[in-house]
Order: structure tokens, then sequence, then C-alpha cells
């Protein structure tokens, strides 16, 4: 494998495939590097509706799938391999990774964000044996079953809409009086007869021996506590930025994500950032997109710079 | 080389008993990270000599097979040797990292 390249992108998903075409289109030798596989989490979505450009729903795999050929097509190489440090060399950069190290003149990092979890007792001992992040992925273990999916945004009532035609019934659990959720989707689930919501309520155990049996919930206003039987639980609970490689390059706020500005350079000289590292992203396909090829078109000005 | 085999509720138990070290991929047609992560199962497969078997086994027609190891979250990764399961990967990962796991079950 080629130690020396122009350009590498970290994270395979919808920023860092976008800023791969870009930098292909620019004639930059690119590697991809992927620790999971190349499309990123919204590959975990049954469909897509609001991508633009597709008047019918598409499958987010399939349009994952085409951005990776797409690259491909411009001569980028995709390499499923996980980044173990990013570090300074002379005027360039060190990527390493499993048992390898490559070296270029420029870094895109966009390696999305990772699944939140509640950190409440019983969630990771239960974490695949009923509890879940991956709805699209598990409905098949809850057919005629009954789940709870917990969260309010675009992706918890996605996952309770994929999930009710499996299971017998479906509780979505939200902390607040009111969903964040696209409109269309809140509209869909409340007139879904399988979907029932408990509002203003937070999950304070996930409980079972082998396997999920029961949540222990709590009413924020009446401060009840009960233990509700569910055989399986899906958290869609929001992430966090996959940020640790960056925190002795750049400054990263509190909760982990760069602030930068539309031209998405950083701090530190040939290191740009694309999609969910950073701060005020929404998690839509399309901004990450946008965004991937700004990154990419900045990255192409520096390195034009360096010519 | 290597190549992955299809097993099921039927013949699984036949594998066990014929091979030394498996590693099975639990996966459905409705699983996407399963999909993609394919391409990555084959080259581990391709690059590993028969010494290692690679299953797969569709938990929609092989429920008994998944419900017997507890499998509840796809894609699932299960490491046997000798019969007896020694390690576990949730979610999709990279042939380095199934490397990984399998040279710690040595």
């Amino acid at each position: 494998m080629e130690k020396n390249w122009d350009v590498i992108i970290i994270g395979g998903g919808p920023a860092g495939l976008a800023a791969a075409i870009y930098c292909g289109r620019a004639l930059r030798k690119t590697l991809v590097l992927e620790k999971k596989v190349f499309g990123g989490q919204i590959v975990n979505a049954d469909i897509i509706e609001n991508y633009p450009g597709f008047a019918e729903p598409i499958i987010p795999a399939d349009l994952m799938e085409q951005m990776s050929k797409q690259s491909e097509r411009y001569g980028v190489t995709l390499e499923n391999d996980e980044v173990s440090a990013l570090l300074r060399e002379g005027d360039g950069w060190k990527v390493a990774v499993y048992r390898d190290a490559y070296l270029a003149k420029a870094i895109i990092y966009a390696a999305g964000s990772l699944s939140r979890f509640l950190g409440v007792k019983g969630e990771k001992e239960l974490l695949g044996r009923g509890v879940s992040v991956c709805a699209t992925c598990d409905a098949p273990f809850f057919i005629k079953k009954k789940v709870a999916v917990l969260g309010g945004g675009d992706t918890a009532l996605s996952e309770a809409l994929h999930l009710s035609k499996f299971a017998s019934a479906v509780y979505l659990i939200h902390r607040r009086d009111q969903f964040r959720a696209e409109k269309i989707l809140q509209d869909r689930v409340f007139r879904n007869d399988k979907i029932k919501i408990i509002w203003d309520t937070e999950v304070l155990g996930f409980k079972g021996e082998q396997r999920l049996e029961s949540l222990e919930i709590r009413n924020k206003k009446s401060n009840g506590i009960e233990v509700v039987a569910f055989d399986g639980a899906f958290l869609a609970i929001g992430t966090i930025p996959n940020t640790g490689l960056l925190k002795d390059l750049v400054k990263l706020d509190d909760n982990g994500y760069i602030e930068t500005d539309i031209s998405l350079r950083t701090e530190a000289k040939g290191l740009f950032v694309a999609g969910e590292v950073i701060k005020g992203n929404r998690r839509q396909v399309a901004i990450s997109v946008g965004m991937g090829v700004q990154a990419s078109l900045s990255c192409e000005e520096y390195l034009a710079s360096l010519d | 080389m290597a190549e992955i085999i299809s097993a099921n509720d039927l013949n699984f138990e036949s594998f066990i008993k014929t091979n030394r070290m498996i590693i099975v991929d639990f996966w459905a047609p409705t699983c996407m990270p399963c999909r993609l992560m394919e391409p990555g199962l084959e080259k581990f497969a391709a690059s590993h000599p028969e010494s290692v078997q690679v299953l797969k086994v569709n938990v929609n027609e092989s429920p008994k097979t998944s419900s017997r190891f507890f499998v509840r979250t796809l894609p699932t990764l299960l490491f046997i040797k000798d019969g007896q399961v020694k390690t576990q990967i949730v979610g999709a990962v990279n042939p380095n990292q199934i490397e990984k796991a399998l040279s710690e079950v040595g």
C-alpha cells in the first residue's frame, strides 16, 4: 500500500466521501480511512426521504455505495482501517493505523460521531441483548414483541416508525413534553396506532439477566418510579463527536466539538474538518455532504499554495 | 484461502464439530451495516488459511442458532474455538479488527 498521499480523509461517511469526490477530481492522491463501514451512521436508517434530488425515498446504504463508487471513479483509494494517532510530521501529517502508518500533506477530518449512551445501570451489560442503537439492524429480533425507543429527535421517531412494522407495541419514551423531530415524522408517529408516547420520562436503568426484561423509568413531573416490562430498548438520544484524535491539535469545546468558520480550516496548518465533528451540526446527510465539499475546496486551496 | 459458507439451524452443529476455529457472522437482509461489512469479511476470509472457517447465519432463517447464542443485535461476530464461544464483536467492524480479535482468542 502506498505510504505518501496528498490528502488523507479520516472518516468514510457522507462528509468524508463528498470531500473524497472533490479531492479526486482535483487530481490529488487521496486516501479515505474508515474504521467501520463506508457510508457512516446514516446506513443504520431504513430510508432517507429528505436528501435533495430524489423524489422517491431512497435506501441510505444505496446512496452511500454510490458515493463510494463515485469517489473511486476519480481515483480515490478507500481503505477499511482505524486511525490510532494523528501526528505532525514536518510540514505534513502522519496517520497511524493498525500495524502501519501513512504520510499526507493535508488531512480532512470527518470522523463523525458516536451513539450517546445514558450511562445508567444495566445498559452496558445488556447492549446487544435487547438494548440496541440500530433499529434497522435489530428489528427482526422483535417481531410481535414490546419495545421502547428512547429519544425525541428525527432518529428516535424514524426508528419507532420502522419498529412499528415488526413489534406488537412501540413506546416512545421522551424526557420532554414535545419532540424536536421533523413535523412530518411527528405527524406519522401520532397517527400510528402501534406507537404510544410516554412524555416527561427518563430511564433510570435496564433490567434483565441473559436479556433485557424491563426498564426502570421515572416520570419527571410526578417523580413516580415504575418498572415496565420490555423485550427491547432502542437508544436514540443523540451522539457525541468522535474527536479524541484531535484533542492535542485543535481547540475543542466542552462537549468535544470543533468550532470553525465556513472555510472549515482549523488552527492546525493543513488540517480541515467536516461533518458531525463540528459544533452546531444538525445531523443531516445534505449538511455533511456540503461540508465535505467545502472542506475539500479549502484543502485544495491550501495544497495549491504548496505546489 | 477460505470461503464464507452459509450455515443454518440444521447444519450449524456439524460445522462446530468439524472445525477447530469458527467465526460466525449473524446477519439479516434488512441490516444495512451487515451488507456493507460483507466485503471486509470476504477480504478477511480470503486472506486466511482454511484453519479458520467463516460462517454466515441469516437470523431470519435460523432463529434457533441466534437464540442459542443470545444474539439480539446485528451484525454480531462470534468466535468459537473447539466448540466454545471465546469472544464476540457487536456492530460493524473492519478486517483488522476481526484479525485482532482472532489473535486474542489464539
